[in-house]
């Protein structure tokens, strides 16, 4: 070892620059307190931006799923409807489509023997299709057939309105107009 | 400007552009929890609409059940005669199947109605035959039960040739249907109207 001994002369030296404020010392503290809190409140923020997400592709995809499904109920119902109206067209039709034969025997069988049944005439009406005039021309008949013929018709649920029965001689002739009667 | 000076301004700097990005990122985020919201009240919307169709439908169903019923108790009838010749057809069978010997005329017209409705075309046949009354009474009611769907128009029941015979002079109107149409477009605009 040397017997040399070094002392340290250096001098205190003054500052090179001025001292900051004591508020200015605060800066450090709120930069770190910044990064701090930023680093927590990104973390809460990108934490709800992903949920949010995941919320939202979900809701999407329900949206799209309850879409469809409401698109499959309404072509069934476009389908029901459609299938409706065609039903209601051909019931109007058949309203107006019911058989004549039975009114044409259950007129002859009202004529006894002795009675000859010279003109049946039934003609359906162009406004209401259900409605039948009827033209009955018996030949020695008298009233007593037209009302065996009325309630022969009844029997089928027809009704007579406006009936017209004149007397010519031998020959009865009737009209009427025979409406539907549904029980 | 000393370097704590200048120090302090770069932390400075720093936290402005910290809280900057902070306030842009929080920003993104409020939109798209905004964004999300809007889609799960979409999605209860949706929910809701289709609960509604789904009650529409079950009503409907219940409504027009016997309608229904009737349409598809009738569709064979329907299909069973599809044209003209069908429809001429099943009066020849009728006739020949009850022997009728005089067929005094018989013609038959198609008329068109609405192009796309369910009775696109009508067919109109007059017949005029004579024979005994059990005859012509039977092919009466044998051609309405073949021809469901036919309504007679008019007929007249006449003496004929001898005592025993019968003049029977029949119009029947045939519609031709078309079971397969679709009236949906014509439902909607009836219902607008």
């Amino acid at each position: 070892m040397s017997n040399i001994i070094c002392h340290d002369f250096k001098t205190p030296r003054n500052d090179t620059s001025k001292r900051l404020p004591d508020t200015f010392k605060a800066i450090p503290i709120l930069f770190y307190l910044a990064l701090v809190s930023a680093a927590y409140l990104m973390t809460m923020d990108w934490m709800a931006y992903k949920k949010s997400e995941r919320d939202k592709v979900s809701a999407e995809a329900t949206k799209a799923d309850f879409e469809a499904a409401t698109k499959e109920l309404e072509a069934e119902k476009t389908s029901i409807d459609n299938e409706t109206a065609k039903a209601e067209i051909l019931a109007k039709w058949m309203e107006g489509a019911r058989n004549v034969q039975p009114i044409s025997v259950a007129i002859a069988r009202a004529m006894p023997k002795e009675v000859r049944l010279s003109d049946l005439s039934i003609e359906r009406s162009q406004q209401v299709p259900s409605n039948l005039a009827l033209s009955v021309r018996i030949n020695g008949g008298s009233a007593k057939e037209v009302g065996v013929m009325e309630t022969g018709l009844a029997r089928l649920q027809y009704r007579s309105f406006g009936s017209q029965s004149t007397k010519d001689g031998d020959v009865v002739e009737y009209r009427s107009t025979l409406v539907r009667q549904e029980q | 400007m000393n370097p704590k000076q200048i120090a302090c301004v770069v932390l400075m700097s720093i936290i402005g552009a910290i809280t900057y990005f902070g306030q842009i990122i929080h920003k993104k985020v409020v939109a798209m929890k905004a964004s999300a919201e809007s889609a799960v009240a979409d999605a209860k919307a949706a929910q809701d609409a289709n609960q509604l169709t789904e009650i529409l439908l079950t009503k409907t169903k219940a409504e027009t059940e016997d309608l229904r019923r009737f349409l598809r108790a009738w569709t064979p009838s329907v299909q069973k005669v599809q044209t003209e010749q069908e429809m001429e057809a099943a009066i020849e069978y009728t006739l020949r199947e009850r022997n009728i010997s005089l067929v005094k005329s018989r013609k038959s017209e198609s008329r068109p109605l609405a192009v796309g409705s369910l009775i696109p075309k009508m067919v109109i046949s007059t017949i005029v035959i004579e024979d005994e009354y059990d005859k012509v009474v039977n092919w009466f009611g044998d051609i309405e039960k073949r021809l469901p769907l036919s309504r007679v128009i008019s007929c007249q029941m006449t003496g004929g040739s001898s005592v025993r015979q019968v003049q029977l002079d029949v119009t029947i109107e045939s519609p031709l249907v078309n079971i397969a149409v679709e009236l949906g477009p014509k439902i909607a605009a009836a219902k607008k109207k």
